[in-house]
């Protein structure tokens, strides 16, 4: 017997309920059409019930810039994402937990028309890290086994032994290395962007590894491009992640690999629409960070901040008008750091600024500075001129105790505080008030 | 219009297990709210017409699936499915989202389970 088209939709529909992946259909402005259960379970965790209309708003916190994506996509049809990661929890592993990411994949169909599959890639994200690690440790070994150098190094990173390679390799015997420490190979020009040997090695301690690349300096002067490990080596019987007994370095000279890589690598940590960092970017930035201020007993800060009434601002003007202020916004707020501060836009309106080597007073003087910018920006929209202004929020690391996200909560708490306060202004957290901060 | 969902509200709170055990099939089927009857084992025993009609699902095609993990995997999670497991008595009414025939659908919940009897209830008003 033939299956009538009722008997037939409702199998369709069976297996869409079923489908172990999320299966979403959106207009361009992200009204959400169809979805299936898989795709609910997946995005109800991540906004309210009342925003589950429309694709944008709900992922909006978590990957502000899929909206921009989306609507500057010029072709008629096509892969717009694929396999787009987002990163809807960081991990912490001093709580033991894991990043909870999802994979979005978009494409346009037509017009109107745009298809979405979401997944649930958190462990297959863990997998990779670990995988990573495997294999670094593989080719590393193994695939030059008659090219490379050990190095063993006591738990404070002073060298106490070598293989045999390392004259050819190095340039130093293994007489002239003892005693001294990794930096003995660093240019003297070396850049400030990269991990000292001391950060390097904190995070070989708490990962079990750390891989770089960089040029390396023979006794003399000539340069070789250098790839070394750094592994952290486990007294036998003990727990890992407490004392170790030292490190195990790998160096191995390769070719340099010029690269496109680093404009790539670009574009996946830039915010499309405002060129700030992104959400995924900023938490790696971030802890990096924190590792660093506490290795070297320096201060850290941070400034969170948030467009007020934005919401309003697109209501109002259209999201086009909201863009251009988030653009606006992002330029002056850039225009204000150094160098070496880091600017990234971690949700929709929300941006955050990591300040090395700053302490709270400095953080909020500079947010004072740039409260009393963004209230100076006019935006050109057909309505005539749109102004704005925002709210910070400013924390400064707890020497000891607090992570990377502690820090980002303390400043979300000031500047909700400073919100509730009436916006328009700068709050510093009191979780930092401590004896040191009372001036 | 006023009238007859203010009764059905009042229903649809108000309705105990007790007596939606003693309910005919006819008499579920009548209930202007889906009703969903789940095992201790999560497969499903009773599933009216509306909640048949609402989801698009024939009767036949659900009753003896695992619910949770078949049709309604958007209920799948602490909110719903986890507190069946969690507490040994269950009387809550809670706004959500569905997505029957695939669209987002904002219903609002009820979730019923009792000591006393194995079978567990959830209830549908869109």
């Amino acid at each position: 017997m033939d299956t009538s088209p009722k008997d037939e939709q409702a199998e369709l529909l069976r297996f869409l309920y079923a489908c172990p992946v999320g299966l979403i259909e959106i207009e361009a402005n992200g009204a959400i059409g169809m979805m299936n259960p898989h795709a609910m379970q997946l995005l109800l965790p991540l906004a309210s019930t009342k925003m589950m209309v429309n694709f944008f708003d709900v992922i909006e916190a978590y990957a502000p810039d899929i909206r921009n994506i989306v609507q500057d996509y010029s072709r008629k049809q096509g892969t717009v994402l694929e396999g787009h990661r987002i990163v809807v929890k960081p991990a912490r592993p001093d709580r033991g937990s894991e990043a909870r990411v999802l994979s979005c994949t978009l494409v346009k169909v037509s017009t109107q028309f745009f298809a979405i599959t979401l997944a649930d890639v958190s462990t297959q994200v863990a997998q990779e890290r670990r995988l990573k690690q495997a294999e670094t440790w593989f080719s590393s070994l193994l695939d030059f086994v008659n090219d490379f150098t050990v190095i063993s190094l006591d738990h404070a990173g002073f060298i106490n032994g070598a293989s045999s390679s390392v004259l050819r390799q190095t340039g130093f015997n293994e007489a002239e290395l003892l005693g001294r420490t990794l930096e003995l190979f660093s240019p003297e020009d070396t850049s400030s962007d990269r991990l000292t040997v001391a950060e390097q090695m904190a995070i070989a301690a708490r990962d079990g590894w750390h891989l770089t690349e960089g040029y390396h300096q023979r006794p003399t002067g000539k340069r070789y491009w250098c790839q070394r490990l750094i592994a952290s080596r486990t007294l036998s019987g003990q727990l890992c992640g407490h004392e170790k007994a030292g490190y195990t370095v790998v160096l191995r000279e390769v070719e340099r690999q010029d690269m496109d890589a680093e404009k790539l690598t670009n574009m996946l940590h830039r915010d499309h629409l405002t060129g700030a960092y992104n959400r995924l970017r900023f938490f790696e930035i971030a802890e990096r960070e924190c590792l660093r201020a506490k290795h070297y007993g320096q201060p850290l800060a941070i400034v969170a901040m948030d467009i007020d009434h934005f919401k309003e601002i697109n209501d109002s003007y259209g999201h086009a008008a909201g863009d251009l202020a988030l653009r606006s916004f992002a330029q002056t707020c850039m225009s204000f750091l150094r160098p070496t501060d880091i600017f990234a836009r971690i949700g929709g309106e929300e941006f955050v600024a990591i300040l090395p080597s700053t302490a709270l007073d400095e953080a909020v003087g500079l947010a004072k500075r740039l409260r009393t910018s963004i209230r100076d920006i006019e935006v050109a929209v057909p309505e005539g001129v749109l102004k704005m202004t925002a709210t910070f929020g400013c924390a400064e690391l707890v020497p000891n105790s607090s992570t990377h996200l502690d820090l980002l909560a303390a400043a979300d708490q000031a500047l909700y505080r400073g919100k509730g306060l009436g916006r328009d202004r700068v709050v510093r957290s009191i979780a930092v008030a401590s004896p040191v901060e009372a001036q | 219009m006023q009238d007859s969902s203010g009764m059905a509200t009042v229903k649809f709170t108000d309705l105990s297990l007790v007596e939606l055990e003693g309910l005919s099939d006819d008499e579920l089927d009548a209930l202007p709210f889906g009703v969903v009857g789940l095992s201790v084992a999560g497969t499903v025993e009773v599933y009216n017409r509306t909640e048949s009609h609402l989801a698009g699902l024939p009767f036949e095609s659900v009753v003896g699936e695992h619910y949770f993990s078949s049709t309604a995997q958007c209920m799948n999670n602490y909110m719903v499915a986890q507190r069946f497991e969690d507490q040994d008595e269950l009387d809550v009414v809670l706004d959500y989202v569905l997505t029957l025939r695939m669209r987002p659908t904002p219903v609002r919940l009820r979730l019923l389970k009792s000591a006393s009897q194995s079978r567990r209830y959830i209830l549908i008003e869109r």
